[in-house]
């Protein structure tokens, strides 16, 4: 099969989708299940055939080129695999809203273009993919309206300024070198000054910065991740906005060349450094505000600012190391991110709403299913050994102390064990604790929600125990991109520094885990206590609401608040508010009088016969 | 001090480290709490029994009671000696607790403390010194040695009757039985 | 060896822990004019309470404490012991990850039991925890970074084979800040907020009884082995002891010598930190924090610095 009709199929299947659903619902959703289904068949029977075809030849004297190699294999069956995912759970979670065959229309259209953007071959079709998938997403990320309209209108704004950004790169590009194909630049740029690779570098770095959400331009993404349709935020948060990492990956390695990338910068500053620090800033800040967050969905897309930093850390050093950290981190990341979303999405739909995290509580006896997806994302998320991130962090971190970046890796650290206080609260005060007598018969989690989660909080632990899996293409990628291969087996790294072996983790925490139980059950068996049974000094435990929810990290909180003000996002605000003030100024010009616009035209010509007189430019 | 008798240690190290590991739950109702102070710090040094007051009944193995029980406190005992794990064994100290002490015809003090929960010792005096504390816990050690310290297993045996007692004194309970109370052993009490 | 290591190292730990707890609890008195419990009293609770019959409020509530346990036990077996080690995978940083099982299984236990109490518990811990690891993770950055590598073993026997205590300098300063820290990686009285038994009733472990509370105190005892542990394998040279055995190399005498000098190199530490814990009252859980991060941070960035520039 081509790539043409894999595209098409994708496509074609979106707008079939769309126009099925104005015959019949049913139709709909089976169409849309069928189409992110097939697609997942498709790209995946693409595994280790490297493939090449041009789409269409003679755009504006351009040709549009697809490919597939090693990296947009990984990106695609990532892409594909979690939007099934997602269009599954959306059955169940869109059932009661409106307008639905316009939102399974963007969503698949959305997984199109990102399929489009990670195997397209040359600037111009990654270009024209990336404004589609920018688009599409500021159509769904305003589907709520009320709130959702104004982070729309965020995410979009930002996103333009980079898509323009991109733009003058690529014009840029193709004036100075006559092609845009990303093989043919990458052997022509190596002749290429330093400095307009710098620039370069800088223009796209915006770009995917933006996407990514490197900390100084982070600011669409929080408002984004909350307002969005849950399961749409899933697709969000898990590959749509590391679309910026591999646009990292294929501007630093792909076109420019790591050779040349490490080699820019003077002293004490070079552009890898720079971003390596950005990285850190981006782990540690963000991590530290998801902290204070009180809304589930919130506090999740902080993570996901937070997470991403350490990707670009990954990836900052190009060393090969570092890369498959980078990368690996990519893949957990979405696993475990999409993980949480649907599992918030789960309580919010049983609860009919309600995600605020210090009205909840106790809903672990009650949604077991979501419950396991949550707390198997929260391991993913911190990192506990046996769960997939804890790999890719420690690729992360091995890379960080072997190059000799002590601070760097200190800021890594650092952002893991804030991790753990904010993932710890949004457990316990969504799942643990006293379950409030209104949550008692609280809807079941659908089929359709429940099998989602399972599959990934089984990827989760099939990552964790088995890194070798996804590590094997990770490195192919590697020899791509022309570093030395990684020494992977199945159960992890063997390098020459410190091994990472799972089998053995995984042996002895079963082995000990079995004593352990062991020893519990053969011990005395101990009497099933209700919630209400609770030591409270010999008090009666109240009935409505009995759980330690709110302010959970008060006396920190009282510590830090004034510190954790996202600056960055009052700043962007204080621009527009300029810009508006400005503009409204500017229209005050239209008075409605004649005799102004006249004397206006009558000094705008004065001015010119002024200009050309002094220094006669025209 | 038979703590280094091995042989009793061989034969039920259970029974043997309930004696010599007692977690207290202090009950402290009124002025015998006083007393605790002196006994579990420098002067007297409880630990080295191996007493050590902990704060959750769950942890516990011995309950105290110093002091006079009035009616609303009656109800967190009961309930706090129901959240106590087994074995678990009652000391009431003091007076009070076994009639009323000095509060015997005051129409809002429990005179007998034994009707809503067993008690396994009283140590009397109004208040009882710690020395007075101490040789009511060598007296324990005998019971528990003796296998009569057996006031959770009555509580469990009896409980229709204990639960009826509560019952009369307060109507209905705020939380369900602790152990299953049929319907028709209720009716004949 | 290994196989060896595996079955005796949590053993050693676990016994030689519940000693440092009964050990701990009668130099307290000591230190307070009181005779104090015998040594072995740790056993005798443990026992008693495995004796008891617990109270449970779900299987969540049951995994929770069993995580815990287990996750110490196996964080135990990456720690040399003299020459003792199981595990070596992952190095330091699997070490770091894996010590947060202990705490983490405690959180997940303690919040299924729905007592508040436990709870506030549970955030003061997480807290404290925040708290420390900044200056720990600083302290163990210069380690990796002097000795460039990121496995303990490794690290151990560099010390051991200059035969001094501490093999380098540079890690006088980092030292130093761990020095400070240990108290509250132990949980010892300036830093007793977690389990603050006057106000929040002993915090995560207000719900444990019986069985639960037999394996609390199994896993606190772990606990303040390997925090110790840590200290002496890190900056006082594990089982080494100035070329003292080096006449004998080669015998299985070695091996058995180097854990009792291990060990008695752990008594030393936990005999000056206890002067700490005994004299000290409890700080607030901000005092704490400000003062964790204030001296212990400054001193571990100073040394983090020095090592940095050097290397």
């Amino acid at each position: 099969m081509s790539l043409e009709i894999l595209l098409a199929i994708a496509y074609g299947g979106a707008f079939l989708t769309y126009f099925s659903g104005k015959i019949s619902q049913g139709l709909r959703d089976g169409a849309a299940v069928l189409l992110s289904l097939g697609t997942v068949l498709i790209v995946s029977s693409f595994y280790n055939v490297p493939a090449a075809s041009v789409l269409y030849e003679g755009f504006l004297g351009l040709s549009l080129v697809l490919r597939m190699n090693s990296l947009a294999w990984f990106f695609a069956i990532a892409i594909v695999s979690f939007n099934a995912l997602c269009v599954i759970y959306s059955l169940a979670y869109m059932k009661d809203r409106n307008e639905k065959d316009y939102y399974y229309f963007m969503l698949l259209l959305i997984n199109a273009a990102m399929l489009t953007i990670v195997l397209s071959g040359d600037l111009v079709t990654f270009f024209i993919a990336w404004e589609i998938m920018s688009w599409a997403t500021f159509l769904l990320i305003s589907y709520n309206r009320n709130g959702a309209l104004q982070a729309g209108i965020k995410y979009i704004v930002l996103s333009l300024i980079g898509s323009m950004c991109m733009l003058i790169g690529i014009l840029s590009v193709y004036t100075s070198f006559n092609t845009l194909n990303i093989s043919e630049l990458s052997g022509q740029l190596t002749t290429a000054s330093a400095g307009y690779k710098l620039f370069l570098l800088i223009i796209f770095s915006i770009t995917f910065g933006i996407k990514n959400a490197v900390m100084p331009l982070h600011t669409w993404l929080p408002d984004a991740y909350t307002e969005s349709p849950t399961p749409f935020s899933a697709v969000l948060s898990g590959m749509l906005t590391r679309m910026g990492v591999y646009g990292f990956l294929v501007i630093l390695f792909g076109i420019v060349g790591i050779k040349s990338v490490l080699t820019l910068g003077s002293g004490f500053i070079s552009y890898t450094k720079t971003m390596a620090w950005l990285g850190a800033i981006t782990i540690v800040i963000p991590t530290f505000i998801a902290m204070l967050q009180n809304d589930a969905k919130k506090l999740l897309a902080w993570h996901g600012i937070g997470q991403g930093g350490y990707m670009i850390l990954g990836i900052a050093f190009g060393t090969s190391l570092g890369m498959a950290g980078g990368i690996f981190h990519t893949l957990n990341h979405a696993i475990y991110i999409v993980l949480l979303f649907l599992s918030v999405g789960a309580v919010e739909y049983s609860t009919s709403g309600i995600r605020d995290l210090n009205s909840l509580g106790g809903l672990f006896k009650k949604m077991p299913i979501a419950f396991l997806g949550g707390f198997l994302g929260i391991s993913g998320l911190i990192g506990v050994p046996l769960t997939n991130g804890f790999v890719s962090k420690w690729l992360i971190y091995k890379t960080l102390i072997l190059e000799n970046a002590p601070f760097l890796a200190f800021a890594a650290l650092l952002g893991t064990w804030g991790t753990i206080l904010s993932v710890y609260k949004f457990l316990h005060n969504l799942y643990l604790g006293q379950i409030p007598e209104k949550h008692k018969n609280i809807k079941k989690t659908p089929l359709a929600m429940q099998v989602p989660i399972v599959i990934l909080s089984f990827a989760i632990i099939l990552f964790g125990i088995m890194p070798g899996l996804p590590l094997k293409v990770i490195n192919s990628i590697n020899v791509a991109f022309g570093f030395s291969p990684l020494d992977v087996n199945l159960w992890g790294v063997v390098s020459e520094a410190g091994t990472l072996n799972m089998l053995n983790i995984f042996t002895a925490l079963i082995v000990f885990g079995a004593i352990v139980w062991g020893i519990f059950r053969i011990s005395r068996p101990a009497t099933l206590t209700d919630q209400y049974d609770n030591y409270a000094a010999g008090a009666a435990i109240p009935k409505d609401k009995y759980h330690y929810t709110v302010e959970y990290y008060a006396p920190f909180y009282r510590m830090v608040k004034p510190f954790l003000k996202d600056i960055f996002d009052l700043l962007y605000q204080k621009v527009a508010r300029a810009n508006d003030f400005l503009c409204d100024n500017i229209r005050k010009i239209y008075t409605g009088y004649v005799g102004n616009y006249v004397m206006y035209i009558v000094f705008f010509m004065a001015f010119l016969i002024f200009i050309q007189l002094k220094w006669s430019v025209f | 001090m038979d703590r280094n008798q091995i042989s009793k240690w061989l034969k039920n190290p259970g029974k043997m480290a309930h004696k010599y590991s007692f977690h207290v739950v202090y009950f402290c109702t009124g002025c015998g709490i006083i007393e605790i102070p002196p006994s579990i710090t420098t002067r007297w040094d409880a630990e080295r029994f191996g007493i050590i007051p902990v704060a959750t009944p769950r942890q516990a193995n011995l309950f105290l009671i110093t002091g006079y029980v009035s009616t609303k406190t009656l109800k967190a005992i009961i309930r706090t000696y129901e959240q106590m794990p087994e074995p678990k064994y009652t000391v009431a100290f003091g007076s009070c607790p076994i009639n009323g002490g000095m509060y015997y015809d005051s129409y809002n003090t429990i005179t007998s403390l034994d009707k809503y929960i067993p008690v396994d010792g009283y140590i009397a005096g109004c208040m009882p010194r710690p020395e007075a504390v101490f040789i009511g816990v060598t007296h324990l050690w005998k019971l528990i040695d003796m296998d009569k310290a057996d006031g959770y297993k009555r509580y469990r045996e009896d409980y229709v009757h204990y639960r009826a007692n509560q019952e009369q004194l307060y109507g209905q309970m705020d939380w369900p039985p602790l152990f299953p109370v049929e319907k028709k052993e209720q009716a004949n009490l | 060896m290994n196989i060896v290591a595996l079955i005796v190292s949590p053993l050693i730990a676990l016994i030689t822990g519940l000693f440092f707890l009964g050990l701990s609890r009668k130099i307290s008195a000591r230190i307070h004019w009181r005779y104090g419990p015998p040594v072995y009293q740790p056993f005798i609770d443990v026992m008693r309470a495995f004796s008891q019959k617990s109270i449970t409020h779900g299987n969540f509530f049951d995994f929770g404490i069993i995580l815990s346990l287990t996750g110490t036990i196996v964080l135990v077996l990456f720690l040399p012991i003299g020459g003792l080690w199981a595990l070596n995978t992952g190095g330091l940083i699997m070490f770091l990850y894996l010590m947060l099982l202990g705490p983490f299984g405690i959180a997940l236990s303690g919040a299924a039991a729905a007592n508040p109490n436990s709870s506030i518990g549970i955030s003061r811990n997480f807290l404290l925890a925040l708290a420390y690891e900044v200056p720990l993770l600083l302290i163990l950055l210069a380690v990796m970074t002097d000795y460039n590598t990121i496995s303990l073993v490794e690290i151990v026997e560099k010390q051991a084979a200059t035969g001094m205590a501490i093999s380098s300098w540079r890690l006088v300063i980092p030292g130093i800040a761990y020095f400070l820290i240990l108290p509250a990686i132990l949980g010892l009285r300036p830093f007793e907020i977690t389990g603050a038994v006057q106000e929040i009733a002993s915090g995560p472990i207000a719900e444990f009884g019986g069985k639960h509370m037999a394996f609390y105190t199994l896993q606190h005892a772990l606990q303040t082995f390997v925090g110790i542990a840590l200290f002496v394998d890190i900056f006082l040279g594990g089982g080494t002891l100035f070329g003292l055995l080096n006449s004998l190399a080669g015998t299985v005498w070695v091996d058995i010598l180097e854990i009792f000098i291990f060990l008695l190199k752990m008594v030393l530490v936990l005999f000056i930190g206890l002067f700490v814990n005994a004299v000290y009252p409890r700080f607030r859980i901000e005092q704490a924090m400000q003062y964790l991060w204030k001296w212990p941070t400054l001193i571990a960035f100073v040394g983090l610095v020095i090592v940095a520039i050097i290397n």
